[in-house]
């Protein structure tokens, strides 16, 4: 079922989980129940600011039955766009926000015979959601937790420590986390799934490519990533109108800024929703959906990561 | 009276060595088969050979090559081996279409991908025809209309392709109105 419009929520709940993270519960503003939603789904948290509005993406960390709350959990990062520190430091207990309908673009492989789950920091979040699912299949699963050696403690208690198949790494600085010995000697039909920072995810894919894994087993949750740059104009064909994108706002988030209602859904560049046709202007594509030939042939951008290489895009919308 | 224009019919190209695999296994349903690999790289062949008239199985060339007595002997075998493969496989599988999509479930049930299995139309076109009156396989068939094994309808083939049941459809040729059956025609061999 594919649900419109927004579901409108209250905070109800908020715990501290060490000093950079942060849980949120939302439940039904009116009392109810949220949908149930898809292992691996996010939903996107649409934030009020006083001088702009965020839509941020964050996997739910509740099982997919949970229906009389959500929760997400969010990192505080130093140099974020911004949404971070509105969750952090501005957003209380009693506070409505409005949340989209959870979408999954990170399903669990139905054929496959055993799952590994390679998370790095708070790239666990959507595999907290998947536990449950794989448990209740009785799935043969394993979880790898990688993070710095002083937040160990924070993802035990997270996950439940010492659950079977659950393995939390503390990496220290310089080290690597030797993915070769996990992923070497795996039975056939065992599919791999990442989700943390783009150089751990990029180490996982080429480690298992290396191993002869085949991309069908090879699955990676496309969030984040380095979304600013340089600033540029971008200019509407139908409308004639001229919008400025700033060095930390997307494109996408431009458009939004002005009242514009464009199409999205992942907001991480892997859905291909928010796909616009291009009239002139030299794209930077960073998205993960169109072809190495349609990112040649440039008429196509997915406004939600991608940018300008040229001082001005035209779209034609 | 034939449909050829249907999508879901699969279409197989010839057998070449995927060098992103570690391990090549390559199963055939006859000893004449035909694959390129390049020289530094092994290939392991399984193939069904007939029985000399001791019964024995002529004996294979070199240690990596394995002879069957029957399709459904080296499907068994291929079963047990590969609960005990790791990743890295790939499975080539040449031979009748029926033994491609046999031996593509049972891949698959063992966890491996399409992206992982590469399949070789060889051999004879004759048709396996899934009855869907009474679900009796009728194997060998070579024209367009066949008198079904189990029930006696007379089937007319499809070019509609299972995939699950690694046979083509039958289905009734005079059911609107009975005893209407033109001359079947002799279509594959």
């Amino acid at each position: 079922m594919i649900l419109d419009g927004k579901l409108s929520a209250r905070v109800a709940e908020i715990d501290l989980l060490n000093p950079t993270l942060k849980r949120f519960r939302f439940v039904p503003e009116n009392g109810g129940a949220f949908p149930t939603s898809p292992p691996g789904a996010h939903v996107l948290v649409t934030l009020q600011g006083p001088d702009r509005v965020w839509q941020n993406a964050y996997s739910l960390v509740t099982p997919p039955d949970q229906r009389d709350h959500y929760a997400i959990i969010v990192r505080r990062v130093p140099d974020s766009r911004g949404g971070s520190h509105f969750l952090h430091d501005r957003l209380k207990t009693g506070d409505a926000v409005a949340l989209s309908a959870p979408a999954s673009l990170f399903p669990i492989a139905s054929l496959a015979r055993k799952h590994i789950l390679i998370a790095g920091g708070i790239g666990l979040t959507p595999f907290l959601s998947y536990r449950p699912v794989l448990a209740l299949r009785g799935a043969a699963y394993e979880l790898h937790q990688f993070c710095a050696p002083d937040e160990v403690e924070t993802f035990r208690a997270l996950i439940g420590a010492d659950a079977a198949g659950v393995h939390v790494h503390g990496v220290g600085r310089g080290e690597r986390p030797d993915l070769a010995a996990l992923l070497a000697d795996q039975p056939l039909g065992t599919h791999v799934y990442t989700c943390g920072p783009q150089g751990l995810m990029d180490a996982v894919e080429e480690t298992a490519r290396g191993l002869g894994w085949t991309p069908h087993a090879i699955h990676r949750e496309s969030f984040g990533g380095d979304k600013g740059g340089v600033p540029f104009m971008v200019t509407l064909a139908r409308s004639g109108r001229s919008i400025a994108v700033g060095a930390s706002q997307t494109l996408l988030e431009a458009l939004e800024g002005e009242g514009i209602e464009a199409p999205c859904l992942c907001r991480g560049g892997a859905c291909g929703v928010c796909l616009l046709p291009l009239v002139e202007g030299i794209p930077d594509h960073r998205d993960h959906v169109l072809s190495e030939a349609e990112k040649a042939e440039g008429r196509l951008i997915a406004t939600c990561v991608s940018r300008a290489r040229s001082g001005t895009l035209v779209l034609d919308f | 009276m034939s449909d050829q224009s249907i999508k879901s019919r699969p279409v197989y190209q010839s057998l070449a060595m995927d060098l992103s695999g570690l391990r090549h296994l390559l199963v055939s349903d006859s000893p004449a088969y035909r694959f390129e690999a390049p020289p530094d790289r092994e290939v392991e062949v399984w193939f069904v050979a007939a029985p000399d008239q001791e019964g024995r199985i002529p004996p294979s060339g070199t240690v990596r090559e394995r002879g069957f007595r029957s399709p459904r002997h080296l499907i068994d075998r291929l079963d047990h081996r590969l609960a005990q493969e790791r990743m890295g496989l790939r499975l080539y599988v040449s031979g009748t279409e029926g033994f491609l999509w046999d031996v593509f479930n049972t891949a698959q049930r063992a966890g491996m991908t399409r992206q992982e299995i590469f399949q070789c139309q060889s051999g004879t076109q004759a048709r396996r025809v899934a009855c869907v009156h009474c679900r009796t396989f009728n194997h060998g068939v070579t024209t367009t209309i066949v008198r079904c094994d189990g029930c006696g309808a007379n089937l007319f083939v499809r070019d509609h392709f299972s995939r699950r049941l690694s046979a083509f459809m039958g289905v009734k040729i005079d059911a609107e109105v009975a005893g209407e059956v033109p001359p079947a025609e002799q279509a594959y061999s």
